[in-house]
Parts: structure tokens; sequence; C-alpha cells
């Protein structure tokens, strides 16, 4: 026993109940302060309802497809080419195109790597990823004389590449089919709408398609750096349009 | 390229598929010359000869362990900080299975991963720090001794080792695709996750009641009879901190891999606040040692400052951070306040187990070089083996079995 000549077994004793109960006396507002209404639990606009679709309403997951988190596709073919594309999100939220920037046959892609730009009007650029690893075997040429085929038809028409897959059963691990997907688009919705204005906010409880240039609408100034945030392409500079 | 039938996709056999991640084997070798991968292969080309150099010639050797300190960082950093910080695998789990709090469900497998791989490299550090670890056996199976402390951590440890790795098969079978392996590991998820409570509260309270044997070695301001239950409330707090650094690190690491409708910083906030009422009440706790043993005095030593670091600087300013944090909903702070966090719970392990302990003797340990090596040497290996693990089984996600994907 360390030797002490301050405190008694008593006073000790006192004031390890004392210090309990000045614990219990501060765990209470500690507690409360702890637990209560964070930054986070508070919606950025208080005023946007829940909407009365989801994003899955909005935006449709068709079947056979597989879905990349950057919100492009890839289509399996018959032939052992894997046709991909933008989702319906990527097209509402940048459109309509002044140009799609696809990269040259022959090119090698990866997944989760940048490998085509969508070009908006005013020429700002957004990159997107690739959902899967392997070689660009053929392009979409119609793209070139009306790019905004990517826009009003991103599942069918506007199909950006084909490409000779590397690993695609690997690459396919990490993309979205079936409930997975509907799940993943009804979060990417509910992302935005956590962004959005008043307005498209109203547009979303109408229940309709929401508006072409989501990103613009909401951020009319900087459109390219929400369109980024969304499409998992925002921590790299622009590459030139 | 060969034909496929429609929606069929290509495979390169088991092995290529499951092991290579789809690249043939000469791509797949060169698929891993990253920096970070060449830095963990300097450190093992040095690490495993001296592992090999400790087996093959004694700790005598290879350590500045002796008769008068027999413990060092072999122990303190990697058995006692180690399973401290793997202990986010039980609290995680017995969160969202016995609690009820389903919207953690994301990070269990990470968390249960984390686990057993700290308590693996745990037990790995823990045998090369045994003078002969091919006796193992002897205290488990043949000779045991029912009134020792050690006899129960070995097989706390031993039994907790088996039930993480049985926690874990529901995503090695979702990676092999055996579907009716998979039916049966999740039905045990229950069963695991309470019998893994129980052994965590016994072992990790147990770590701590091995001091109890020392009142005259451990240092008074840490000796109390309360330690057990301050290794096991810690424990709770370094589970938490160690999820939000991993979960952290993981969504930047894998970001391909990640499950990107899952709201992270929700959780992490969540967790935040976990954390922060544990360590509040720590601290308190920790107050009670120094009055009960009448330490008031002590305080005002070299040891003393050094103590008051510890429970000042790395358990009240943590929990104090983490509640402002959390209510603010900052996640960067939250992330980096997690990081001192467990940073104080190695503080913590190291004071007791190293530091203040023998705090009176002449002769003072200060690990070599070629232990130091062999701590870094397994963290290393720990953090390679999540990384190979996370590359290619279900673990930041959970994938449908069924579906275009195919088996």
């Amino acid at each position: 026993m360390i030797p002490h000549d301050i405190l008694t077994l008593y006073s000790a004793k006192m004031i390890e109940y004392g210090i309990a109960i000045v614990f219990l006396l501060l765990f209470i507002p500690f507690w409360k302060y702890v637990q209560g209404p964070s930054a986070a639990a508070v919606p950025a606009h208080p005023r946007v309802r829940q909407p009365a679709t989801t994003g899955a309403d909005w935006f449709p997951i068709p079947l056979g497809l597989l879905f990349h988190r950057g919100h492009a596709w890839a289509r399996p073919e018959p032939d052992g080419l894997v046709t991909v594309g933008l989702d319906g999100f990527a097209a509402k939220l940048v459109g309509p195109f002044a140009a799609v920037a696809l990269p040259q046959v022959g090119t090698a892609i990866g997944q989760g790597e940048r490998a085509w730009r969508l070009v908006a009007g005013d020429g700002r650029a957004v990159e997107m990823l690739s959902p899967l690893d392997g070689t660009i075997a053929e392009i979409n040429a119609d793209l070139a004389r009306t790019p905004d085929a990517a826009h009003v038809d991103p599942y069918g028409r506007g199909w950006l590449f084909r490409v000779r897959p590397q690993r695609f059963r690997a690459n396919s691990t990490n993309l979205l089919s079936g409930a997975t997907a509907r799940r993943w688009m009804d979060e990417a919705v509910a992302g935005l709408q956590r962004t959005l204005s008043p307005e498209l906010g109203a547009l979303a409880q109408d229940g309709g398609l929401p508006l072409t240039g989501m990103a613009r609408v909401i951020e009319p100034d900087h459109w390219d750096t929400l369109a980024r945030t969304h499409l998992l392409t925002e921590d790299k500079e622009e590459a030139n349009a | 390229m060969t034909s496929t039938t429609a929606r069929a996709l290509p495979s390169g056999g088991w092995v290529t598929d499951k092991i290579f991640l789809g690249l043939p084997f000469a791509g797949y070798l060169k698929s891993l010359a990253t920096p970070g991968n060449f830095a963990a292969g300097l450190i093992m080309a040095v690490g495993i000869p001296v592992i090999v150099y400790r087996f093959a010639y004694g700790l005598g050797a290879s350590t500045n362990l002796s008769q008068t300190n027999p413990w060092g960082i072999w122990i303190g950093f990697d058995m006692l900080a180690g399973v401290a910080l793997a202990a986010g695998g039980y609290t995680i789990a017995t969160s969202v299975y016995i609690f009820g709090l389903k919207e953690y469900h994301p990070i269990v497998r990470p968390a249960i991963l984390t686990g057993f791989l700290g308590y693996l490299f745990a037990v790995l550090g823990l045998c090369a720090d045994l003078g002969r670890p091919w006796n193992l056996p002897v205290p488990l199976f043949i000779s045991w001794g029912g009134p020792s402390v050690m006899f129960e951590i070995a097989w706390c440890v031993v039994l907790y080792l088996t039930v993480l790795g049985l926690e874990f098969l529901p995503p090695v079978f979702e990676w092999l695709g055996w579907k009716k392996a998979l039916v049966l590991a999740t039905k045990a998820t229950i069963g695991l996750t309470i019998v893994g409570l129980m052994l965590s509260t016994l072992h990790q309270s147990s770590l701590g009641g091995l001091f109890l044997m020392a009142p005259t070695k451990l240092h008074p301001l840490w000796y109390s009879p309360f330690i057990p239950a301050y290794f096991f409330i810690s424990s709770i707090a370094a589970g938490l901190s160690m999820v939000i650094v991993e979960s952290g690190l993981s969504h930047r690491a894998f970001k391909n891999r990640i499950d990107h409708h899952v709201n992270l910083d929700k959780l992490v906030v969540g967790l935040a606040r976990g954390a922060s009422i544990v360590l509040f009440a720590y601290f308190f706790l920790k107050l009670q040692g120094v009055v009960d043993g009448g330490r008031w005095a002590l305080l005002a030593t070299g040891y003393g400052y050094w103590f008051l670091v510890e429970i000042l600087g790395f358990a009240l300013l943590p929990s104090l951070v983490f509640a402002y944090a959390a209510r603010r909903a900052k996640v960067t702070l939250i992330r980096w306040t997690a990081a001192w966090t467990v940073l104080g719970i190695i503080v913590n392990r190291l004071n007791v187990s190293v530091i203040a302990l023998n705090w009176n003797s002449p002769d003072r340990y200060i690990p070599n070089w070629m232990e130091v090596m062999v701590s870094i040497t397994l963290v290393t290996l720990g953090i390679s083996a999540f990384r190979w693990i996370v590359n290619r089984m279900p673990v930041l996600n959970e994938h449908e079995l069924s579906g275009i994907r195919g088996s």
C-alpha cells in the first residue's frame, strides 16, 4: 500500500462516492448532448417532403444489365463482347449532350477508371468510369452525328461501345443487378435530393420524370462539379473538353 | 475469344476467377506491382527472416527480454493491444444481432474480419513470444491449470478465434458459391454471436486480470483491483474506434467494392456516439481507481504525469471530441479521433504491460530492432490478408447468389 498522509479511509470513500455522484450528474447532460440531433439527421431543405416515387421508379433498372456505381451499364453479348452505356440517371443528370468523347478502338480500359466524357452544350465535360476491364472492340459511330441519343435512349441506340472483356466474371462481382441495383438507384436519387433545390423537390412529388440537365438546375454555376460527385469522378481535375 | 451462350459470362476457370481475380497468371503477377505491395514485400523480406532467426536461435538471441522483464512488445503490442483492437467483431455483432441495431449490418462483415485477423496475428505474436510454442497444446489439452488466469485466457482465445472463423464463413461460402452451406452458416449467426460475446467478456477482462498477480511489479497508478473492468470497458471503445478507422480506410482503398447505397457517414456518427459514452464512463472509473488506492500523491511524479496524459489525453479528450463531432456530424473529425483513441489503447496496454511494469527495477526493458521488426511484419501480414480477402470475397458488400451473375 502506498503511504499517504492526507486521506483517511473514510475520506477516500467519501471521494469515491463523490466522484460517482458527479459522474452521474454529468452523465445525464452528456448523454443528452451526445444523443442530440446531429446535422446529418436534419434534412438540408426541410421544405422538401419525401417523394411519392422512388429512384428506381424514375430510372427503371432494365433486365439483363449490370450496373456500375459510376452510373454505367454493361451487357454481356452472345458473341463474347460486352456492350457498355450510361444509365438513365447519368443521362438526366448531365444531358443533353453536345458530344460524347469515346475512346478509340483498341484502347485498353479498366474497371473504375475514367473511360469517356460527356460534353454538354456549354462546353464543359464530365468523365465517367468504365464498368469493366478490357479493350474497346467497337464504338457507336452514330453518336458522332447524334450524340444526344445517349441522353434520349441510353439503354438502346445510345449505347457507347463494345468491349472485349479481360476478366468479366471477376468484374461482375463489383456490378449490381436486380433488387440490389434498384436499392442502389433509390439511394443515388436520395443522395441527389439531399443537395437539390426545393423546386426540383416539388417536381419529384408530382411523380413525373426528373428534369433534363438536373445538375444544371441544382447548381447552375458548378453543375459539372456536382455531376462528378454523383458519377464518382470528383477527385480528379477535369480533362480539357 | 470463344463464343458463349447468351448472357453467360466468360470464365477462365476456378483458380483464375477466384484466386487471380480473372486475370491470367502472368497478368495477375503484373497487377501486383504496386507501391503498396512493394512496401509490404520489403517489410516481409526483412521481417520473415527475423522470425525464422527467432525460432532458430531463441528469445535470448533475438530479443531484449530477460528474467526481470519477461514480457515485451510482443505481449504488450501484439497480444494485449491486438486483442483489444480486434474487439470490433464482438461489439458490432452484438449490437446488430443481440441488440437489434440492424442499420449497422453493413459493417458487421468487415468488423468480424478485422476481429478474426486481429486475433489470428495476436496469437502468432504470442507464438513468437513463447519460449517453446510447440508446447502450446500442453496447457490446453494435457496439463490443465484450472486456477490460473492464463489457463482461462488460453482456452478463451482459442475458442473465440474459432468462433470468429465460423462467424466469417457466410462470405466465404458466398465467394465459393456454396448455397446450402451458406444457409447453414447464416442460421448459426445468432448462436455464434452469443458465444462470442461471452468469450470476449471473459478474456478481454482476464487479460487485465493477469496483472492482479503483479501488485508489486505494476506501478500503483496502473495497478487496481478494477483492472479487469478497465480492460473490458476500454476494449469496447477500442473496437468501435477500430471499426471507424477500418471503414474509412476500406472505403478509400476499395472504392469499387463498397456498397454505395449504405450511408456510412451516418453509421460512423452512431459509432462515435457509442465510443464517446464508453470513454466518458471509462475515464471516471479510472479516477475511482486512483482514489480507491489513495494514489493522489503519485500524480505529481514523472509516472503520474504520464498517467494523466493517458487518462486525460487518450480517454477524456477523445470522449469529448467524439461527442462534439457526433453531434455536429463531423465525420472527418470522428475518424481522426478514432485513430487517436486507437493510439491511446495501444499506449494503455503498453503502459500496463511494459512501461509501468517493473517500474522500480533498475533493469529497464527497451525492445531491440528485431522485436520491433517482427511486430511490424505481423501487422503488415494482417493488412495484406485483409486486402487479399476483401478483393475476393463479399465483405464490403453483399451479393445475391442467384441472378444474372450465376453462382
